[in-house]
């Protein structure tokens, strides 16, 4: 873990909401090296979504500059903001959000049709434990199995990062933690660096690197010398 | 097939009731497209070669007594290349049953072959000799006349037979019709003979005379020119100099090729705009519904373009599936249509092709319209944020519609009916476009019951209220009025007048125009004379009523003087004052006092025709008086109720077509409200709300609608009729009618009948909803 992947420098977002401007970040500073486990701990409202979206080259930033492997992305237009998702981001969302009328293969298939090195379907499919599954809609899996799917989609593009917003939020304790082990299997397998966000401070034992925010700010950067595996999570 | 292809099929899959619906308009659309414009094309292609091969006349001279020696004089002058003189008249054909009252056209035509005009051999052969005799194939095939029976004309008051040697057509008579005021064609009524020119001219009693010239000029262009040169050339002949474009027959084909021509450029056009309508909401209805797909799509890494591409595929698919059968189907039907017109017109050479042109064009045309209506509805993905996609979508905002301001009527309205008129207020646009389909319907419904009603209105209207008149008899010559004693010896008479009538050219500045002119004793019970805003008009003792469509053409109001110009007697005019406009369904004509008319222009005490009305049969009573035709109007009204037959089945496919529009919107629209709102429902029906009580309110919204759609429909279809009336009004036709009460009654009687079925239809679709699973989806 020597390489930086990832280098946030003093980033700003503001809202306008009528005559008052919401700062949702404020000169957030961190970096993120390559194959780390990142979970980014705050509660709602803290910018971590907003963080996550800027990162993820969805959104821009009022200030500051975000680098991915030394390039700068917030200064991209949307084309090559749209590139730069298509081949080096994975997202995972909180509600899954798989395509309703594709089944679990053809949603992954989706994905990977986007990008030329694709990872093997099969092998992805098979390491979020859905081989048996691949030929069901979204509307007859559980939201475990959906999110295994969105997990999967994010996977096989082969993403340098996997960015996953809230991915345990809609689930149970249980479902969450396999959740998290698919997340951890990825990360250490794939060698993708993954970047969690989550309210759920518990989930920020198994993390190499925690970033602590509260109301738009870093409150705190702890390097995590012994992260725990997902099984040992309780919340 | 690509990930994204294949959720776009199933997509199309899923919503099949709605790409149906929009691809059925399309389909309509360009098929009635390619139906009516490419019979319009086969029509004129067929009829152009027709002319060709018969080298069909570019100028039709009438006139009397004109010496043979006239062709080689007219020969060479003035771009003339060919000329033909011919005697042409009309007399009676024996059918041996004296009820039968039979006219035929006879024709001179040269022994061998003609070189203008020539016949169209269908059967038997050209060559003439003495009794031989060539009959036109409608009239042939009508009373059954075959090659080598015998038939029997009245010529110079005496019967000839004839041997028939050949069934034939004639480009000069592709619509048989007697005259202008016809109407329709009866070709058991009337029919057009050849008879070889020197035994026509030894037993008609011509002696070189001859009453007809066609002429073939070196190119059309000269035909204004020529004409003028004619006219003034063979005054001394009382010559009426007509040029192909006012040729009775051609005239007809004409019109009714303009006619498909409006048609193809604008029914087509209603359905495509609303299928464009339509198809660009329900595209917008669909990105709405899938914004965090397209989030999500725009998350992964696919372009705007992408995204883009793939809703246009849905669009583009049904303009490509649309274009392809609409145009297959056209083409196919266009075959049927064009062979329909064999019924009325006579086209031997009818030519029925496939333009593979036009069908890529308007395949090509159906995707473009198609694609480019489709991005109307989904450039709205060019602005969604990935980021903000994701995120449930905050709730529109919640404004009070202007009705809750009237507190006293919305307090009594009750909970399912402020719903019903939130819903209206808030999704405006969706409503707005169900009240304009239901208005189209309902317009053209009106004006395909105006179009029903017109024929039967604008026949009994002439002949029942204008004219009132059972048998017209013309002579041939002019006679003294003492003439109709005689029929007063023969037929036990009601009611007798005597009439004149003459050709005229009637001048206003640079407009003239050549017409009949009626002169009629001044208190006539034949005619009531009404102007256009339906006032009595009485027959002046002098100056000339003219009919609407005349004083248009001239450019004339009440109180401008004419130039008449007398076509029977050279250099003979006068000027009149016009004195009334005439409201005149049926032809073109000019009415004076029979004395005022006789002071200007004729003799004292002679007439040239009466009108009778009699229980008698008078054509039987008056057989053997010779040179005179009898015209029944029991003969015509037998035409006209086939004709009526057969336009129902036209108007009925006009019903459907009208009818299709607001079914398929009506349907589509609601089925796309049932699956939007499928959350809403869900609540009402947790609240207690029964499926029955759910449908009621959707039928209550579209119903407003549709009231007020049929509502602004009346005035669109009254707009509609005056255009076709405007469009069709020609020198035959003053297509004025008004739109009866009944037939609006119909008309929105119909609408109901389509909405309400498309309503019931649509139930099927809220019983099968799974309220339950509505509630819970939460993936996209």
């Amino acid at each position: 873990m020597s390489d930086t992947v990832l280098k946030v420098k003093n980033l700003s977002k503001n809202y306008q909401m009528g005559e008052v401007t919401v700062k949702a970040l404020e000169d957030v500073t961190f970096e993120v090296e390559k194959g780390e486990f990142i979970v980014i701990l705050g509660p709602s409202g803290s910018g971590k979504s907003t963080l996550l979206n800027i990162v993820g080259g969805m959104d821009n930033p009022s200030d500051g500059e975000v680098y991915f492997n030394n390039e700068l992305i917030t200064k991209m237009k949307d084309k090559e903001l749209t590139y730069y998702r298509r081949n080096k981001i994975g997202f995972v969302f909180q509600f899954y959000n798989l395509m309703a009328t594709l089944t679990a293969r053809e949603n992954v298939e989706l994905a990977a049709e986007l990008c030329e090195n694709a990872a093997d379907i099969d092998e992805v499919m098979e390491s979020v434990g859905l081989g048996d599954r691949a030929d069901h809609f979204p509307s007859q899996m559980s939201g475990g199995e959906q999110q295994r799917v969105a997990i999967a989609r994010a996977v096989a593009k082969n993403p340098q990062i996997l960015l996953c917003d809230e991915p345990t939020g809609a689930l149970d304790f249980e479902t969450g933690i396999q959740i998290l082990k698919v997340l951890k299997d990825v990360n250490e397998k794939f060698g993708n660096t993954v970047m969690v966000i989550t309210h759920n401070a518990s989930i920020a034992d198994m993390a190499d690197k925690i970033i602590k925010m509260r109301s738009g700010k870093i409150a705190d950067i702890i390097i995590n010398e012994n992260p725990i595996s997902p099984e040992r999570i309780e919340w | 097939m690509k990930k994204l292809d294949l959720r776009l099929f199933r997509m199309i899959k899923n919503t099949k009731g709605q790409y149906i619906a929009v691809l059925s308009i399309i389909i309509t659309g360009i098929f009635v497209f390619t139906a009516v414009n490419n019979s319009a094309v086969n029509l004129k292609d067929s009829i152009n070669d027709y002319y060709d091969a018969t080298n069909f006349a570019d100028i039709f001279i009438q006139g009397s007594n004109m010496p043979e020696s006239l062709e080689n004089q007219l020969i060479g002058s003035n771009g003339i290349k060919e000329a033909e003189a011919r005697l042409v008249f009309d007399t009676k054909f024996l059918t041996g049953n004296d009820d039968d009252n039979v006219n035929v056209r006879v024709v001179s035509v040269h022994q061998y072959e003609n070189k203008i005009n020539k016949l169209f051999m269908k059967n038997g052969k050209r060559i003439l000799t003495g009794r031989d005799i060539i009959v036109i194939e409608k009239f042939a095939e009508a009373r059954s006349i075959k090659l080598g029976d015998e038939i029997k004309l009245r010529i110079n008051g005496r019967e000839h037979k004839f041997n028939v040697s050949g069934i034939a057509t004639s480009a000069e008579y592709i619509y048989i019709m007697e005259n202008e005021q016809s109407l329709l064609p009866a070709p058991e009524k009337f029919g057009v003979v050849y008879v070889e020119e020197s035994y026509l001219q030894k037993i008609n009693g011509n002696k070189g005379g001859f009453n007809d010239i066609v002429i073939k000029l070196n190119t059309p262009d000269n035909t204004d020119r020529t004409a003028k040169y004619l006219e003034d050339k063979l005054d001394k002949y009382s010559a009426r100099v007509i040029k192909r474009a006012d040729q009775l027959s051609n005239n007809v084909m004409n019109q009714e090729i303009s006619g498909l021509e409006m048609m193809s450029q604008s029914i087509p056009f209603i359905f495509l705009l609303f299928a464009g309508v339509m198809l660009s909401v329900m595209l917008s209805r669909i990105v709405k519904k899938d914004r965090i797909s397209i989030g999500v799509l725009k998350a992964m890494g696919f372009t705007n373009d992408e995204i883009v591409m793939h809703y246009l595929k849905y669009a583009g698919s049904v303009g490509l599936i649309g274009g392809t059968a609409g145009s297959i189907i056209g083409t196919a039907l266009s075959g049927m249509m064009t062979n329909l017109y064999l019924m009325f017109f006579s086209i031997p050479m009818l030519v029925v092709q496939v333009y593979y042109r036009k069908i890529i064009i308007s395949i090509i045309l159906s995707f473009v319209f198609c694609v480019l209506a489709g991005f109307w509805g989904v450039k709205d993905i060019l602005r969604i944020n990935p980021a903000e996609a994701m995120k449930p979508e905050s709730p529109k905002k919640g404004k009070r519609i202007f009705i809750e301001k009237i507190k006293i009527i919305w307090n009594h309205v009750s909970f399912s009916w402020k719903l019903v008129l939130r819903n209206i207020f808030r999704e405006k646009k969706k409503f707005v476009f169900i009240g304009a389909a239901v208005a189209i319907t309902c317009g053209m419904m009106i004006m395909t019951m105006w179009m029903t009603d017109i024929m039967d209105l604008m026949f009994n209207r002439h002949y029942g209220e204008f004219i009132n008149v059972q048998y017209n008899i013309s002579f041939n010559e002019f006679k003294s009025e003492n003439t109709m004693k005689e029929f007063s010896k023969l037929i036990n008479v009601k009611e007798m007048e005597q009439r004149v009538e003459m050709p005229f050219e009637i001048k206003n500045g640079k407009d003239s125009k050549i017409v009949s002119v009626i002169g009629l004793n001044d208190s006539t019970k034949f005619y009531a004379f009404r102007d256009i805003n339906n006032n009595a008009l009485e027959l002046p003792q002098d100056g000339i009523l003219l009919s609407s469509n005349l004083a248009t053409e001239l450019n004339v109001d009440v109180g401008d003087e004419v130039i008449l110009k007398s076509l029977v007697k050279d250099d003979d005019h006068s000027y009149v004052y016009v004195k009334g406009i005439v409201n005149q369904a049926l032809g073109i004509n000019g009415y004076t006092n029979i004395d005022f008319l006789r002071g200007k222009f004729l003799d004292k005490g002679i007439i040239n025709g009466v009108y009778i009305n009699s229980d008698d049969n008078v054509t039987d009573k008056l057989k053997d008086i010779k040179d005179i035709t009898v015209l029944s109007q029991f003969d015509m009204k037998d035409a006209f109720s086939e004709f009526t037959a057969m336009t129902a089945a036209a108007m009925g496919t006009m019903v459907i077509f009208s009818g299709l529009l607001g079914f398929i919107i009506t349907y589509s629209m609601t089925l796309m409200s049932i699956n939007e709102r499928a959350l809403e429902f869900s609540s009402l029906r947790v609240m207690g709300f029964t499926k029955k009580e759910i449908f009621n309110m959707l039928i209550r919204e579209n119903m407003i609608m549709s009231v007020i759609g049929i509502i602004f429909g009346i005035p669109i279809g009254l707009w509609l009729v005056h255009y076709m009336g405007v469009s069709f009004t020609t020198d035959l036709y003053t297509m004025k009618e008004p739109v009866t009460i009944s037939g609006i009654a119909t008309s929105i009687a119909l609408t109901i009948v389509f909405i309400t079925l498309a309503q019931l239809m649509t139930y099927a679709k809220i019983h099968r909803l799974d309220f339950m699973q509505a509630l819970k989806n939460r993936v996209s």
